[in-house]
């Protein structure tokens, strides 16, 4: 238990904290606007660690990936997501079924529970120290828990990117040397996605003229 | 020519002493510093110097309903801050006589009891506003103790002891320490600890009296005269105890004497409270940052600290990080 | 043969690409065309595919008797669709009719592109990249009514969708991972690759790839319970779109499944798979028979018959004996016959009665001459009646459970098959069956007397179409067909 990582994983770690801590803030922000710009700063942590796994291991694909992902998940989907929320003149997120402190214990337990499912699988890794994997893995958890829990388009959308983020921490710490092409390929089919999500609330608003979901429950049985 | 060392129990009177003597001077540092962030020229430095010798020169008013608790709860409290000096890295990076009485969980139990003492004497009074303070403050404490517990637990982790001074040296080690994120949730989850222990924005406003969000400023609402003197001591005591904890446990543990000569032991004092005036005013800092927490939203301040604290253990255990 | 390839991935494509520019009318036929050549090229492939291992075309495209079955049909599906689709759109005169048909047309054309080059790429990358395009795809084509409803619907199946194909992300990664234990990073995902080094991956790993995978792709395929936006998706989508998604977009998802399968076996044995397997199987076939008792809404009914035939396919693969699995194949070609034709006459339903609500339907035989029982037929052919086509795969399937020590689960699976059939045939009797009642002598009820008689003749051409696979499939498999059946099952069986 006691193995001090070196200062490289170290600080490597705590970006991949820091990754997962913008996730818990993104359960208690309360306006729509500030989860969006959670969602552009935790992609860019992301792609600041891409930047270093590329320097550090001299794999020159992922500074072309890093570049990509800059521009698609700092720059364009954020911007997206901020002017749909300006045309539909929506502030507040809509409330959860839960208070911000239940919210954060459920995603505690959640996180701990990846921490040690991921944990246990002994992964070495070249690039990244292996605590990252579990961090990643605790993200995608705490990004289900911000989508089961919130209760409009636009967060649930957020959720949803930022669980992409917690997938892509995970992809540079086992696989790192994943070929060009299929990492872009992803990135390209993120993008695609992300206009859908785009189209659907955007219906979504001008059929609804809200952007809560708490309506979408017609359909049952 | 003096000793040319001076003996750990000297040492060990002189942590004391520094707490006690150098409490009231980080507390008006604060205070002149947060003034002069305002603005204003701010309360002279020495001042609360001047504000307890006032204090134990005035008579003490008790109230009919209260007994014996209502006058000896500030001397406990008191005598309790004199004794946690003796269990942390105050001054010295070795650990002293006394200081294997109780690790840092011994401390935490020590300081809960001054802070319930407190409470129950203000309760003890009738006073509406002592009540409710008291029941407050021992509520968020409540709230805080499973953040408390998981920092010794993340502090254990890493050294596998909870001795405050162990963690120390392990952190002076190497720049790897330092920077394990461990560690530094750890360190941030304890800051927020501190935060709310010593009653600072964003869960109490330091300086007024604001009844509806008074805490810790409530339950001291009814003392006067020597009592009130000792309570207010002992909750700048209470202050530079934390700060101490903070700064030579986690943040920065340099300055300390290595050995026990005079000199080391005489640089280290002044080390520490510039240290701790440093510290003070990043509090007083935040203070003028953010506004104060409505009550209810300050357990999820709490939730988000003890987030920390639980990320710290996990990032521990699941990777030796 | 492998120009073959090229062309399959090449035509629906270029296709989508034209029907956007050209006239709807003109859409129309040439996505007929393309349908139909799609199938023929496909069938062209099942004799190489059966005799020899595999077929490639540089290391992007490679297909084997696997792929071939999923293939075909899905190819089939594609060619009936468009049949249907050409006598099932009403479009409105003018502008808005016109951009719908447009935008129609070309997303049809590339959701079929997108389902058909998924059996067709080579590794579990583009696998994944396929099958994302095929849920962007029809994410639009669930909205492009634009209720209420549908809105609601695209929501929900895009978020869960997205969600399910993160979670199948994270598990190719693994996935991944686990690969690079054997070859060193940088190698790409194709299948020969892993299935050859997959004796040598660390177990704890791929278990984990594993059971991500099934929760992930299982989410696309409508397994219980990440199968939630199944019934609200394909009842809201326009009728062509709804009998895509249930009778191949839902097997695409599980051929996803079981290349992890054949990855799973290889380096944990066949138990866990296969119990992972069976425990989603058997959930969705109770709550898709459960729900089938109590349906109002035609299409919902049809999708809840869906996730039943899901469950069957993941509790047949379970069972582990080779003629499950050839059941199982071939109840994929099966039921993707059966429930497209289902489709089928259900849109002409719809499009008599001007309803969905199954209360208000009635008389359908004989509103309805042709289509009507034929949609009665392929309802009973869903119930695995005989002689068709999945009365004998769920034989198989049953066959090979009863050999397993797992006998118990095919006494539940035709307990349950039973309770879904009771659900079906209760439809089936209610609406089709029970004559109309006659109008009231003076209009009193101010319903529309029915005028009786086909909506129209593609919609019977269709349906037509369907049946005669399922009887073909039902009565007597051709020995081409069988062998690649055979093969494939072979591919899929556990070395050890």
């Amino acid at each position: 238990m006691n193995h001090v990582p070196s200062t490289y994983d170290g600080v490597a770690d705590v970006a991949a904290v820091l990754v997962l801590l913008t996730e818990f803030a993104m359960l208690r922000a309360p306006l729509l606007r500030s989860q969006v710009r959670l969602y552009a700063f935790q992609s860019l942590v992301v792609t600041v660690l891409a930047v270093v796994v590329a320097a550090t291991h001299h794999i020159d694909a992922l500074y072309v990936l890093a570049l990509l992902s800059f521009a698609l998940k700092v720059v364009l989907v954020p911007g997206l997501v901020l002017r749909l929320l300006r045309d539909a003149d929506v502030d507040l997120a809509g409330s959860s079924v839960l208070g911000v402190a239940s919210m954060i214990l459920i995603a505690i337990g959640v996180s701990a529970f990846g921490f040690f499912a991921v944990g246990s699988l002994h992964v070495h890794s070249a690039s990244l120290p292996t605590t990252a994997l579990a961090i990643a893995a605790a993200v995608v958890l705490v990004a289900f828990v911000l989508i089961i829990l919130r209760s409009d388009v636009v967060s649930q959308a957020i959720g949803f990117f930022s669980l992409e983020n917690g997938v892509s921490v995970a992809s540079l710490v086992v696989a790192a040397g994943l070929p060009l092409v299929v990492e872009v390929a992803f990135l390209f089919d993120l993008l695609v996605a992300v206009v859908v999500f785009g189209v659907i609330m955007r219906v979504h608003h001008g059929r609804a003229n809200t952007l809560s979901t708490e309506e979408l429950d017609r359909l049952k049985g | 020519m003096g000793p040319s060392v001076i003996a750990p129990q000297g040492v060990q009177a002189l942590q004391v002493l520094t707490i006690l003597l150098g409490a009231p001077l980080v507390s008006g540092v604060i205070s002149h510093v947060e003034g002069r962030l305002q603005g204003r020229r701010g309360p002279r430095i020495l001042q609360p110097y001047y504000d307890l010798a006032k204090l134990f020169r005035k008579e003490t008013v008790v109230t009919e309903e209260s007994s014996w608790v209502f006058l000896v709860g500030p001397i406990v409290a008191f005598g309790c801050y004199l004794i946690v000096p003796l269990l942390i890295p105050v001054l010295t990076t070795y650990g002293l006589p006394l200081g294997y009485m109780g690790d840092i969980l011994g401390g935490a139990f020590i300081l809960a009891l001054a802070g319930f003492v407190v409470a129950l004497s203000g309760t003890e009074s009738g006073g509406p506003y002592a009540q409710m303070g008291g029941s407050r403050a021992m509520t968020f404490g409540a709230l805080i103790e499973p953040t408390l517990l998981f920092v010794i637990f993340a502090v254990a982790l890493i050294t596998s002891t909870d001795l405050p001074y162990a963690l120390a040296a392990t952190v002076r080690s190497s720049a790897s320490e330092m920077v394990r994120p461990g560690h530094v949730l750890a360190a941030i989850a304890f800051f927020l600890l501190v935060l709310v222990d010593t009653g600072r924005i964003p869960v109490e406003t330091h300086s007024g009296t604001l009844e509806f969000g008074m805490i810790d400023e409530a339950r001291t609402l009814e003392h006067s005269g020597p009592p009130l003197a000792l309570l207010k001591w002992g909750a700048a005591m209470k202050q530079l105890i934390l700060y101490t904890i903070l700064i030579n446990v986690f943040l920065a543990p340099w300055g300390l004497a290595a050995s026990g000569s005079p000199g080391a032991v005489a640089l280290a004092i002044p080390a520490l409270l510039a240290k701790a005036m440093v510290l003070g005013m990043v509090f007083a800092a935040i203070d003028n940052l953010f506004s104060k927490l409505r009550l209810f939203k300050i357990t999820e301040f709490i939730a988000s600290a003890f987030l920390l604290a639980v990320l710290a253990v996990l990032v521990f255990y699941a990777g030796g990080g | 043969m492998s120009s073959l390839l090229v062309a399959l991935i090449a035509l629906p494509f270029a296709v989508a690409i034209v029907t956007y520019i050209v006239p709807v009318g003109v859409s129309r036929i040439l996505t007929v065309v393309s349908g139909a050549l799609t199938f023929a090229l496909s069938l062209a492939l099942v004799p190489t595919a059966a005799a020899h291992a595999q077929v490639t075309e540089g290391s992007t495209l490679r297909v084997d008797a696997l792929s071939v079955v999923f293939l075909v049909a899905t190819a089939f599906l594609y060619g009936a669709t468009a049949v249907f689709a050409a006598g099932y759109l009403h479009l409105d005169p003018g502008p808005t009719g016109t951009r719908y048909g447009r935008r129609f047309y070309a997303l049809l054309n590339l959701f079929c592109w997108s389902m058909v080059a998924a059996p067709l790429v080579n590794g579990l990358a583009l696998l994944w990249v396929a099958i994302e395009i095929t849920t962007v795809v029809s994410v639009l084509l669930v909205a492009i009514d634009d209720t209420e409803a549908s809105t609601e619907a695209a929501w929900k199946y895009v978020l869960l969708a997205s969600l399910g194909l993160g979670i199948a992300l994270f598990g190719t990664i693994i996935m991944y991972y686990a690969g690079t234990t054997v070859f060193g990073s940088a190698y790409d995902l194709s299948y020969v690759k892993l299935l050859a080094g997959a004796h040598r991956f660390p177990p704890d790993v791929v278990r984990l790839a594993y059971v991500l995978a099934v929760l992930g792709y299982g989410t696309k395929m409508g397994l219980v319970p990440v199968h939630t936006w199944l019934p609200d998706a394909h009842s809201e989508a326009p009728t062509p779109v709804s009998a895509l998604l249930s009778g191949s977009l839902l097997a695409i998802s599980f051929y996803a499944i079981l290349r992890f399968f054949q990855i799973g076996v290889r380096t944990l044995g066949p138990t866990f798979p296969r119990d992972t397997l069976l425990v989603f199987g058997v959930a969705s076939l109770l709550l898709a028979a459960l729900y089938l008792l109590s349906q109002r809404d035609l299409k919902r009914l049809l999708a809840y018959s869906s996730v039943e035939h899901m469950g069957i396919l993941a509790i047949g693969m379970s069972f582990g004996a080779p003629i499950a699995i050839v059941g199982v194949l071939l109840h994929v070609l099966a039921h993707a016959a059966a429930k497209g034709t289902a489709f089928f006459g259900a849109g002409s339903v719809i499009r008599k009665f001007a309803t969905k609500d199954l209360s208000k339907i009635r008389g359908g035989i004989g509103a309805l001459p042709w289509s009507g029982p034929m949609l009665v037929a392929a309802v009973l052919a869903l119930s695995a009646m005989p002689p068709f086509g999945i009365f004998r795969s769920e034989f198989l399937i049953v066959a090979g459970g009863l050999s397993d020590p797992h006998d118990a689960v095919a006494a539940i699976l035709v307990v349950l098959v039973t309770v879904a059939f009771f659900g079906l045939s209760w439809f089936t009797s209610q609406t089709m069956l029970t004559p109309d009642e006659p109008a009231a002598a003076d209009g009193a009820t101010g319903a529309r007397p029915l005028v009786k008689g086909e909506v129209s003749v593609w919609i019977v051409v269709s349906m037509v179409l369907g049946l005669g696979v399922l009887l073909i499939l039902g009565v007597h498999v051709p020995s081409q067909l069988s062998q690649l059946l055979d093969r494939a099952a072979g591919e899929l069986r556990s070395p050890r």
